[in-house]
């Protein structure tokens, strides 16, 4: 895992990793290993740039998910941002224009589709796992 | 057999069973994990936000979970604002859902 940050602009200061089980972290070492796979692997092969967001999304959350996604598209290349809010139980897929042509909405609905079955069951990292392997795959090679 | 005999062996052991039990099923997966996200339950976590490893770290990293502690690169400042000269990429299309 290679960075988050926190709305509230307030740098977590320690990596996303470090920590042992102590209920104060959403993923342990082993998820967070699976998502970290997932999203340099998926980026790697698209060529796009994958991103995971999990935490709550101000209403409406569409639109909270878009400005987050603004700010991701500023810093890399073909941005796909994930949101996903297991408190409100939403998620949205962000594409962007760089990313748009490569995934049509179609290609995303599905990739939302297999992730809330996922996280309907519970499985939080298994569907973002999910979401960010469907993604890649209909986006192809680059 | 006196009061409190009768009610050791008539209710002590029974709870002493289901007790057994309960913690057989139950136990294991609180221990691997505590804080299972279940639908419905609230979430309470501060939010995170991952991005992709750089590639150019790709190649030196070890694979695993050495590689997961690898130097990341700086995180987006989410409260920050966008760099004034360069256009706002904006959001062009997506998928939401509900679960």
């Amino acid at each position: 895992m290679s960075g988050d940050a926190q709305p509230s602009a307030a740098h977590v200061g320690h990596g996303p990793t470090a920590g042992r089980d102590d209920g104060s972290k959403p993923f342990n070492a082993r998820q967070l290993a699976r998502i970290d796979e997932a999203l340099t692997l998926s980026s790697r092969e698209s060529g796009l740039t994958f991103s995971v967001y999990v935490g709550e999304l101000a209403e409406p959350t569409r639109a909270t998910a878009e400005e987050l996604f603004e700010k991701l598209a500023t810093e890399a290349d073909g941005a796909v941002l994930l949101a996903v809010s297991p408190g409100q139980r939403r998620l949205h897929i962000v594409t962007g224009e760089a990313s748009a042509p490569r995934l049509p909405n179609r290609a995303c609905a599905l990739a939302a589709l297999g992730m809330r079955a996922a996280f309907a069951n519970g499985d939080l990292t298994g569907g973002i796992v999910t979401g960010l392997r469907m993604l890649a795959d209909s986006a192809g090679r680059k | 057999m006196s009061i409190a005999q009768t009610a050791l062996v008539f209710a002590g052991i029974p709870i002493l069973i289901v007790g057994t039990f309960a913690l057989l099923v139950f136990g294991p997966s609180e221990v691997r994990q505590p804080n299972r996200y279940r639908p419905g339950k609230p979430w309470t976590y501060p939010p995170v936000w991952y991005l992709p490893r750089p590639t150019a770290e790709l190649g030196s990293a070890s694979g695993g979970h050495a590689a997961v502690a690898a130097p990341v690169r700086p995180a987006i400042e989410a409260g920050g604002s966008a760099s004034a000269s360069a256009p706002i990429p904006q959001a062009v299309g997506g998928a939401s859902g509900e679960w």
